[in-house]
Order: structure tokens, then sequence, then C-alpha cells
């Protein structure tokens, strides 16, 4: 290989036509099945809420799930430009402000239309300790997913791309996790949920100048 | 080189290339092994030569395997860039505590890849332009002459002057906003 046209020429016959959007296919084709798994955990070890028929009618419960699908998705956006050398994080930070401000908005609401004896059950509930370390676990597969894709990408700031990735699975894993959790507080979810999703990305920051180098 | 090697050639080229046209593919990776090794010839300290090859080859290693990551919509010459950069920056990394140019290289080094891409785009401007117009402009904005003095060499008055350049302005910006 140390002539370059040897180079060259087997990087030619190495070339075969490139799908449009390649890049989105083979994230799709990893994180899908990743969130899957993370699902079906859920399903089978522990299940659906217990009082899953109620809580479908309730807001709250909407509400929990939406917050963590919306930063979920802002982050899987943000990853989608952070794998490409010449992108940068977007508006990745401005999402994630607007989202938790709307959700410290819908919390401080509930704060003030309940009374002040249910404070206790709206901000610790009974799960605060394991919360975190729950969504973290549910977050594992996600984040193998997100960092198999970067490590095959080309992503430039690797620290950034790491605690992206993380916010990523972190949100993912939130919003399987608000399945099974019967926490209706929502200074709950803004307090536990966001550190839950804040801890893996926080890993990810950790981990991605170590693993993400190519 | 604006002629050979300009964004629109090689964006083009890669066009090609990721619709598995090996003919482009070659030309291209030729064409790109060209501007890394000036890239990298510059910015490597005179001791380290000899890295300059594998660098170069580890880069168009990296492009070709992550070539997924270009998108077909943005500027071609900004992601290839970016990649010689990192690939760059990960050298010196890699180096550990031997840091091969100084910090005012690397800061001289960015602003000439920089005007690389910068005088590329700008001439593909101009070329739109009229060639009185494009002149006056080029004296008066890019070389710095003054209004009165590139007005007379083009045996122009200086209003006249004044508002061919105003025109040609306007037509850029609007060429810049697509709207021509």
């Amino acid at each position: 290989m140390s002539n370059p046209d040897d180079l060259i020429e087997s990087l030619v016959r190495d070339l075969k036509p490139m799908p449009a959007h390649a890049l989105e296919r083979r994230m799709a084709a990893l994180v899908l099945p990743a969130l899957g798994l993370s699902l079906l955990v859920m399903l089978v070890f522990f299940g659906f809420r217990v009082d899953m028929a109620h809580a479908l009618s309730l807001p709250v419960f909407w509400i929990k799930s939406a917050y963590n699908a919306l930063l979920a998705i802002l982050a899987f956006v943000a990853i989608r430009r952070l794998s490409r050398p010449d992108g940068d994080a977007g508006g990745i930070f401005a999402g994630f402000g607007l989202v938790v401000a709307a959700m410290a908005i819908v919390a401080g609401i509930q704060l003030a239309v309940s009374p002040t004896e249910s404070y206790r059950v709206l901000i610790v509930g009974g799960s605060a300790l394991h919360c975190p370390f729950l969504i973290l676990g549910f977050a594992l597969p996600v984040l193998y997913a997100n960092f198999s894709l970067l490590r095959k990408s080309a992503p430039v700031d690797l620290r950034l791309a790491g605690f992206v990735a993380g916010l990523a699975a972190g949100a993912a894993g939130a919003w399987v996790y608000s399945w099974f959790c019967t926490e209706n507080g929502m200074p709950f979810v803004l307090l536990w949920y966001s550190l839950g999703i804040l801890l893996v990305g926080l890993i990810g920051a950790l981990a991605g100048p170590r693993l993400l180098r190519w | 080189m604006t002629d050979a090697l300009s964004e629109e050639t090689l964006k083009r080229m890669m066009l090609r290339s990721l619709d598995g046209d090996e003919g482009a593919y070659r030309h291209l990776l030729q064409a790109l092994r060209g501007l890394l090794l000036a890239y990298y010839r510059r910015r490597l300290a005179l001791g380290a030569r000899s890295d300059l090859e594998d660098l170069v080859q580890d880069t168009l290693l990296a492009l070709h395997a992550r070539r997924d990551t270009y998108d077909r919509t943005r500027p071609f010459t900004a992601w290839f860039f970016s990649i010689a950069r990192y690939k760059l920056v990960d050298h010196f990394r890699r180096g550990g505590g031997r840091m091969l140019v100084d910090l005012d290289e690397t800061l001289e080094a960015a602003s000439g890849e920089d005007a690389l891409t910068a005088r590329i785009d700008v001439e593909r401007l101009l070329d739109g332009l009229p060639p009185r117009q494009r002149e006056l402009l080029r004296r008066v904005k890019l070389d710095g002459e003054s209004i009165a003095e590139a007005a007379g060499r083009a045996g122009q008055t200086e209003t006249a002057a004044r508002v061919g350049i105003h025109r040609s302005l306007k037509a850029l910006a609007r060429k810049l906003r697509g709207e021509t």
C-alpha cells in the first residue's frame, strides 16, 4: 500500500454506488432495533405501569411521554448533524432549553393548583432514587447504537458528539421508562427524568474522546 | 488552479463517485491527493515530512470509508477540508507531547485554507459580472484602490464608477440570495 496509485486503485475497486440518505439509513438500522430491545426488556421484565388503562386518559402521562420524546428527537437530529465532519450541534441546546422551560412551567402550574400536602408526592414521589438509574439502564442499548453509528461516521468534536449521543440515548431510555413509571408529578419528571438523561449525556461526553476517534 | 479544482468541479466528481462512477472517483482521489499533499506540507514541521505520505493516505482511506457522511446538498470542499483538518489534529494528538507546529503557523495555515475556499467562491461570483464591472469591483474591493484611482484607470468618471460598483454589489447580493 506504499505506492499512492495502488491505494487509489484499491479504493476505486472498492467503490459501490451510495444510496441517497445512506447516513440516515445507517442511523435507522442501528437505533430502531436498539430502541425495540429497550421496549422489549421493559415489557418483559417490568411491564406497563399497573394503572395503564387509567393513565392513558391522564394529560400528565402524555406530557411526560412527549417531554422525553421531544428531547430524544432534538438530540437525534443533532447526532445526524454532528456525525458529519462539517456539521455542528445546530439548535439542540436552544431546543432543549425551550422544552425544559415549558416543562418547568407545566410543573409550576401543577404545584400551584395542588394542595401543599401533595408536594412531596409530586416532587420526590416514590421512585426518585432509582429513576435516573433505570433510565440509564433503558438507555444503554441506544447508547451503544449511537456510538456504533458515530464510530463509522466522521464527528470532529468527539466530546460534544459523545454528549449528544448520550442525551439522545438518555431521552430515548426515559421515554421507554415512562411507560412503566407510575409517577404523575410534573416536577418529578422535570427533576429526576432530566437528571437521568443528563447522567447518560455525561457518560457519553466522557466516553466520546476515547471511543469515537477515527 | 481555481479552474481545475473549483468547488463546482470537485463536487460534480464527488456526486458521480457516489453514484458509482469509477473514472470520476479515480480523478477525484488524484485531485484530492494533490490538495492534501499541499495542505499538509504547509502544516507539518520540516522534521515531520516523513509523516506526510502516511497522513495523506490515512486521510484518503478515512474519506473513502466515511463518504456516506457527505451531504449531497452541501459544499464539497467544506466537507473535505474538515476531514483533512481533523486528521491533522489527530496526527498531532497521536504525537503525544511533541507539538510539531507552533500556534502561529497553525493560525496562518487555517487562514490559508479559508483563503483558498474564499477565493474560489469570490472568483466564481465575479465571473457572473460584465468584464468592466468585474474589473472595477476587483480593484476597489479586493485590491483596495480608491474609487477615484480605479475610475481613472477604467477611463470613467468617479460618479459613474460609484454607480457601477453599487450596481455590481446589488447584482452580487441578488445572486447570493439565489434570485437569479
